[in-house]
């Protein structure tokens, strides 16, 4: 940190808040707020005299609330800058600080929050985690029993430049804890609070029993754990070096702890499963392993900066292996907890790899994007004729496309993805996605319903989950019927209801939508897009007269081929079960109403062309 | 897995297709229902943990031959705690059902109805928590009646029937009124004088066999001074009004009952059935014209360490200081 204040490259604004972001990849505007610290940066030289004169104490956030701070403080002794700053909810305005800090003149009360925009290439987001609040789980009784802390209240109680410069004592008596306990996975791999792993609890719990072990030889440390995981390099012989020292480790998570009251002393309820047996361990303090959990903010960062996240709530990487450090933002970078929970080596990684990956694009003159994106054909958008619309940027999940009264809609190829929500939304056919135009998708269609189409399954997928399911099928042998025929697109959104109306006229027996399951999708609410346009065209193919059996919406991940694959096969039975006489009726009943739908598709540039080619 | 030739691979998916046996595959083993069961507090055989393990490896007939799975009373104190989220009273009941269309039957003991004394009047089916009572018409002498039958594998024998049968008409054969009589009575504790501590007022204390969990309570049981006698019934809902009449009756001071807190009950309802029966029960002595306060009726919760001898001590303070001397036969 005080390299990177020193650096000549680096501007630091610390005690400030980024309230909005613009633009795209390489040219970022990012509206900032600087709060007021009522110190002057430039003043103030970190001296210290201000604080002992201060009157207010309030808990001290750094010290987990063991300790007090004053209004006028810094928040630890390692802080950069070393710049007091006031608290000034709890600053009752007395200046005395005023006073200590004298001739150097560093207090002005007058400051007031600032705004400015900075112009940046990329944009790296490192906002870290928050710990679970224990209190939640009331069975361990945090908040209820003194003697009950969490691993991070330990920590500042073990830190000779802690509270207690670095005695262990324990908060009922104040006494040192001969016998302690420490639980793991307290709001990690429980479903009702998280069912995710944090991952590095094993570690610094091991840590910590350890530090204790090595400090008081005699001590008795138990440590309650479901599964130690300890997968990293050199980790596992720590944990043997550990068992070795003596420290115990049982397997089996304690489902309550209740208190002596005349004592302070906890007693465990925990099942030793290696024994198969119910102990009841008393500890004189119990240290509970808290999991990591996004920060508190993380909603509001992701809407500034346009990025999703993934189930457990922290922010979602643009692909789980081969792009862990990127957003699904072009230009926007993820590192270290904010992406999900990981330990100091892992943040390192992953911080040196935003940083190299956000250099990338500063250091480029041009940058290449994917071709697919979309393209609006002016003279058809209705808002270059003044009408009101829009409905392609409130679909856009990139805030891509810019709408103005009398101008076309404009889509900054920057920002696109080319997920074709916007195309398939449009309700004027304004809009095509390169490589994935209307005319060719149009065209592929006719193609695979030229012959007995009332026997075939018109499978519409989506690159990333169904596809790729599809995929999984093939490669994993998972059998299913032949009449099934696939068109692959970039999102479920781009699937457009024409297409399924189309595939209707034509006759097609059975069509299915399929995209990925929501938490999943590729482009953050591609599929939440298409769900809803699924569900009103599934009413309105029945209204029509078509069966609903004949329309299937799936959500089939990359990795279901046996979804995939059993997806089909019931389709395929369906369509068995329909009398092949009755279905060629249904279908010459409704053709007079599909083609009324259908009769503007024509007039989308090239569409006429390509379908004149497919029957040439 | 002793035997590959008796593992039911299919066991486990048999189990997951029965209602409540859903989420059995999500158990990893952690211990936590253990650590929070009183039934494995009390019989260490009784793991839930261990038989959801065997029923994922197939141990069908090791996990049906175990009697220990018609041991849970399916009062759900695990289930909050489940970091997966599995119900497992509700798995322990899927596999007794299929238990019983493998025709296995729960071994007993179970509540027993004396079918010449039952009016049918349907009071014990109404205050079963497990809706193990139920009425059938039988044929007595050649005329039709109906009598209350027991169903052997619901039944967990708390008891709460045999008190509220006005007809004393069903007995749970541990805890018959005889045997709870016999246990206040015995060493002479009601008649003999020598059995009586000059001064010092007599307690007599009905407790629940499931609101202790912390062994220093347990333990405390057996350690109050004489004066004090400690009935332990399997719930307080076993407590019939009668035995504390009659030991009113009999010159004892003071009667303190003692169930679970409502929700952590062992038999559900059992605790709510008690506190019912002992406010109508003290309704009753204050119309005849009795110190209400001589009985009283306390809800423990399992994780309130040290709440039960601290109770007892304080009901002997009290009593020690309205000493005067009981006018019980008023």
């Amino acid at each position: 940190m005080v390299d990177a204040a020193r650096h000549p490259n680096i501007e630091l604004l610390t005690y400030t808040e980024v309230k909005r972001v613009e633009g795209f990849i390489g040219n970022f505007k990012v509206l900032v707020e600087e709060k007021p610290r009522y110190v002057l940066m430039d003043r103030c030289n970190g001296c210290g005299a201000c604080a002992p004169v201060c009157p207010i104490e309030v808990p001290n956030e750094f010290e987990e609330g063991l300790a007090p701070r004053k209004a006028i403080y810094i928040p630890h002794s390692q802080a950069v800058p070393l710049r007091y700053v006031i608290d000034i909810d709890h600053c009752i305005k007395c200046y005395k600080c005023v006073d200590a800090c004298g001739k150097l003149d560093a207090i002005d009360f007058s400051q007031q929050p600032k705004q400015r925009w900075l112009d940046v290439g990329s944009i790296i987001v490192a906002t870290g985690f928050d710990s679970f609040d224990p209190s939640e789980l009331t069975e361990y009784g945090y908040g209820r029993y003194d003697n009950v802390i969490t691993t991070l209240e330990l920590e500042r109680i073990n830190n000779s430049a802690g509270p207690t410069a670095g005695q262990i004592i324990r908060p009922s008596d104040k006494k040192f804890p001969k016998k302690v306990a420490f639980i793991q996975c307290v709001g990690s791999r429980d479903e009702r609070f998280n069912l995710y792993c944090s991952g590095f609890c094993c570690m610094y719990t091991i840590k910590n029993a350890v530090q204790w072990k090595l400090t008081y030889p005699d001590a008795d440390i138990t440590i309650f754990y479901m599964d130690i995981r300890t997968p990293s390099k050199g980790y596992e012989e720590f944990y043997r070096w550990a068992r070795e020292m003596g420290i115990r480790f049982i397997q089996g998570r304690p489902a309550l702890i209740t208190e002596d009251p005349h004592t302070g002393n906890l007693f465990i309820q925990a099942e030793d499963v290696g024994l198969g047996q119910l102990i009841e361990l008393e500890s004189e303090l119990v240290v509970l392993s808290t999991a990591a959990v996004p920060r508190a903010d993380t909603e509001q960062m992701s809407s500034i900066l346009n990025i999703s996240r993934s189930p457990g709530g922290f922010f979602m990487e643009y692909h789980p292996k081969l792009r862990p450090v990127d957003s699904p933002t072009d230009g926007v970078f993820l590192a270290g907890a904010a992406q999900g929970p990981k330990d100091i080596p892992a943040s390192v990684a992953q911080g040196s790899g935003a940083a190299a990956r956000a250099a990338r694009i500063l250091n480029a003159e041009r940058w290449e994007i994917e071709p697919i994106v979309a393209h609006v054909w002016e003279d058809r958008c209705i808002s270059a004729q003044g009408k009101k619309c829009g409905i392609c940027a409130t679909k856009c999940p990139y805030n891509a496309i810019v709408v103005e009264q009398g101008k076309a809609a404009e889509v900054m190829p920057a920002k696109c993805h080319g997920c074709g929500g916007c195309v398939a939304e449009c309700p004027h056919n304004a809009i095509t996605q390169m490589h994935f135009t209307d005319a060719q998708i149009l065209a592929q269609l006719h193609a695979l319903l030229a012959k007995e189409p009332e026997k075939k399954i018109i499978a519409f997928m989506c690159h990333w989950c169904s596809y790729g399911g599809a995929d999984n099928a093939g490669t994993s042998h998972f059998e299913y019927p032949a009449s099934s025929r696939g068109i692959r697109v970039m999102c479920s959104a781009r699937q457009d209801q024409d297409f399924v109306y189309e595939a209707f006229r034509l006759g097609a027996g059975m069509v299915l939508v399929s995209g990925c399951h929501p938490q999943d999708c590729h482009y953050i609410t591609g599929q939440r897009v298409a769900a809803e346009r699924f569900e009103r065209l599934a009413k309105r193919l029945a209204e029509m007269g078509i069966s609903p059996q004949r329309f299937r919406v799936e959500w089939i991940s990359a990795a279901e081929g046996a979804k995939y694959a059993q997806v089909i096969r019931e389709m395929d039975e369906v369509l068995r079960s329909f009398d092949p006489q009755a279905l060629k009726e249904e279908n010459e009943r409704v053709r007079p109403e599909l083609e009324r739908r259908l009769r503007r598709l024509t007039e989308i540039p090239d569409v006429a062309k390509a379908l004149e080619q497919v029957y040439a | 897995m002793s035997n590959p030739d008796t593992i039911d691979p299919k066991f486990k998916d048999e189990v997951m297709a029965e209602l409540g046996g859903e989420h059995l595959l999500r158990c990893y083993s952690c211990g936590t229902c253990v650590s929070m069961c009183l039934v494995s507090r009390v019989s260490s055989e009784f793991n839930p943990r261990r038989t959801m393990r065997m029923v994922m490896l197939g141990m069908r007939d090791e996990v049906f031959r175990n009697p220990t799975i018609w041991m849970c009373s399916a009062c759900d104190l695990c289930y909050p705690h489940c970091p997966q989220g599995i119900h497992i009273s509700e798995l322990m009941r899927a596999i007794k059902n299929i238990a019983v269309r493998d025709g296995y039957e729960a071994p007993g003991p179970v509540a027993v109805v004396n079918e010449e004394e039952c009016s049918g009047c349907d009071v014990c089916e109404k205050a079963c928590p497990y809706g193990a009572l139920s009425l059938v018409t039988k044929v007595f002498d050649g005329q039709q009646r109906k009598v209350s039958q027991v169903n052997k594998n619901l039944c967990m024998t708390c008891g709460i029937c045999a008190a509220a049968c006005p007809l004393s008409a069903i007995t749970v054969e541990e805890y018959s009124n005889e045997k709870v009589a016999a246990q206040i009575q015995a060493d002479g504790w009601l008649t003999e004088p020598a059995q009586r501590l000059p001064g010092e007022p007599q307690l007599l204390v009905f407790n629940c066999s499931w609101n202790l969990r912390a062994d220093v309570d347990r333990a405390a049981l057996t350690r109050f001074p004489p004066n004090v006698r400690v009935i332990v019934l399997p719930c307080s809902g076993r407590v019939d009004p009668i035995f504390i009449l009659l030991a009113l009756k009999s010159g004892v001071d003071g009667v303190l009952v003692a169930g679970c807190q409502p929700g952590q009950c062992h038999y559900k309802q059992g605790t709510r059935i008690a506190q019912g029966r002992m406010r109508i029960l003290q309704q009753i002595l204050d119309q005849m014209g009795l110190d209400m306060s001589r009985v009283r009726f306390v809800q423990i919760g399992t994780e309130e360490r040290g709440r039960f001898p601290a109770l007892v001590m304080q009901m002997l303070a009290d009593l020690k200081a309205r000493m005067e001397p009981a006018n019980i036969t008023a």
